[in-house]
């Protein structure tokens, strides 16, 4: 369980972060989605005790941020963005030194090592140097490296980076798997497909969380949806376009390959009437399909908000 | 600071340095080096039955040793007036392998999930410098008991007497592991502040500087030896620079700064 309130860090005069406030509960996959720079990194390195921020909370497992950084660190398992490990070493090497560093010792060791080296599939190998590793398996000994010591709060920096189609799939799994068994864990990643297959709820970041929610409500509350409406008979879509410029709730309307293509706020709401006004005006409808804002839509609709204020903000800094 | 840790770096370190021939020649050959060339003299003295006169300054030599044969207390003031080049090792090996060790972290960029363990960075810092300054201190200790025996069996047992003196015994235990906490300590603080290893090497060559003007002061002047109050001088100072380079070492290296400046 992560609790985290108004946490901030600044570097010198730059704000990394500001005002943070989220919680992942166990069992949940959170999404950390932002631009580089957004300040995803300093966020888990501050929950993850390497950090310290300079303001604000954040409990991890129980455990205050701060005060009991030693032991955030010893329960917390981390993918860093590279995979940062130790070339003239093997595999096993790389993970038995960690393994140490977390505390296991003796048959423990060997048998952690032995684990995780099956699940990301590189037991055949475990015993040539990771020097000549490619990117993906380096990867895979990453992800093992943090998984080694059954920590109870885990953050993956772009788990799948660099892993082809098959070797990515066997991760998301493995972590939806951990995510079954209790585990916090939080994902950074750019990748929003991934984003949206593997995580609970999804937090859009620019130096703050903009938004938190799942990734369904995400599209749902974000922008307007477009309402597709095909229609059949003589009557050509664009001869209702007068008629739904008058309706409130339109936001705007267009033919799009024989089709009316409808924007409206509320699909739920606003559909019913729709269809109505249009039947009354003469139009045989076939059919009706809701088409939600993609997550990409809604990323960069409000990435690109939040950087309009931040220049908006940094002119009104340099005039006065 | 937590032994096991300390270990576990340790450990990982001389795994990684075993695998690493270039940097095992590094500490290896300039130790070789620095006994071979006298001890070569020694054996040319010997073979060639040289008459110590052409040697020059034959006197100092035998003012120095008058219990010996002019030959031998040339032989004597050669092998003792190389050993200063002994406190080179300890200075240059250690600083290698250190900037190599810290450096190499950077690049690979392998701090991050090391600090991410409930590791301190005092623990992570003490076992890469006991890394570092173990093989420069078993090797030097190593060539200098080999100077001692080879340079005994070529000329005379005197010789090897000569060598394990009182002075250069205490300058073996205390000086020269001061000289290598040293030499680490220089090489961590270089390590922060460049991004790769020949730069830092480069820069971290400074401390040799002033333990080769020791050893040519000690060579002009004609003294064979150091003198049981010199060493223990220099003990004295070695061990404040040490705690200097360890407070500016902390200051440096704390977990924030490697990660957001150095990794």
């Amino acid at each position: 369980m992560i609790e985290v309130s108004g946490l901030a860090k600044r570097f010198g005069s730059l704000s990394a972060v500001h005002d943070l406030g989220f919680t992942v509960g166990n069992g949940e996959i959170f999404g950390i989605l932002g631009p580089n720079g957004a300040g995803k990194t300093t966020t888990v390195r501050m929950l993850a005790g390497l950090i310290a921020p300079s303001a604000g909370h954040a409990r991890v497992n129980g455990l205050e941020l701060g005060r009991d950084s030693q032991r955030i660190r010893a329960t917390t398992g981390i993918l860093t963005e590279s995979p940062g490990l130790h070339d003239r070493l093997t595999a096993r090497q790389n993970l038995a030194y960690y393994a140490r560093l977390y505390g296991l010792r003796g048959r423990n060791l060997r048998t952690a090592v032995d684990r995780y080296l099956r699940v990301v599939g590189l037991l055949d190998e475990a015993d040539r140097r990771v020097g000549g590793y490619s990117k993906g398996m380096r990867q895979k000994v990453a992800i093992a490296r943090a998984l080694l010591h059954e920590p109870e709060v885990i953050y993956l920096d772009e788990p799948t980076s660099g892993l082809d189609p098959s070797a990515a799939k066997t991760i998301r799994d493995f972590v939806a798997t951990l995510r079954d068994a209790g585990r916090s864990i939080v994902v950074c990643t750019h990748n929003l497909d991934e984003a949206e297959r593997l995580c609970d709820r999804i937090g859009i970041m620019r130096g703050t969380l903009l938004q938190v929610d799942t990734p369904a409500r995400l599209r749902r509350r974000n922008g307007t949806a477009a309402v597709r409406i095909d229609l059949v008979g003589a009557r050509r879509p664009g001869s209702f376009l007068d008629l739904l410029g008058q309706l409130p709730f339109v936001e705007a309307a267009r033919d799009e390959d024989g089709a009316l293509l409808v924007e409206v706020r509320d699909p739920r709401a606003d559909n019913p009437d729709l269809v109505r006004a249009l039947v009354e005006a003469g139009a045989r409808i076939v059919g009706v399909h809701e088409q939600a804002a993609t997550l990409e839509q809604v990323y960069l609709d409000l990435v690109g908000e939040a950087g309009e204020r931040d220049a908006d903000v940094a002119r009104i800094g340099e005039v006065a | 600071m937590r032994p096991g840790y300390v270990w576990a770096v340790l450990l990982k370190e001389a795994r990684d340095l075993l695998t690493n021939r270039l940097l095992l020649g590094a500490v290896a050959f300039p130790a070789l080096v620095f006994a071979a060339i006298p001890t070569g003299i020694v054996a040319f003295l010997e073979v060639n039955e040289l008459d110590p006169n052409q040697l020059g300054q034959v006197e100092g030599y035998i003012s120095q040793f008058p219990d010996l044969e002019p030959k031998l207390a040339a032989q004597g003031f050669i092998v003792l007036n190389f050993m200063a080049y002994f406190l080179l090792i300890p200075a240059m090996v250690p600083m290698a392998i250190a900037t190599q060790s810290i450096i190499g972290e950077k690049t690979a960029r392998s701090l991050e999930p090391q600090l991410a363990t409930p590791m301190e960075v005092g623990e992570l810092l003490a076992g890469k410098a006991l890394a570092a300054a173990t093989p420069a201190v078993l090797a030097t200790w190593g060539v200098f008991a080999l100077y001692g025996i080879v340079n005994g069996a070529i000329a005379d047992p005197v010789l090897t007497r000569l060598i394990f003196n009182d002075v250069w015994r205490l300058a073996m235990v205390t000086l020269v592991p001061l000289i290598c906490l040293l030499s680490v300590l220089l090489g961590i603080i270089v390590s922060s502040r460049v991004s790769d290893a020949r730069t830092a090497q480069q820069i971290g060559g400074f401390i040799v500087i002033p333990v080769i003007g020791v050893a040519i002061a000690g060579f002009f002047s004609g003294q064979a030896s150091f003198t049981m109050e010199q060493i223990i001088i220099g003990d004295l100072v070695v061990a404040a620079l040490v705690g200097l380079a360890l407070a500016v070492g902390n200051w440096i290296f704390d977990r924030e700064a490697i990660l957001t400046r150095l990794a």
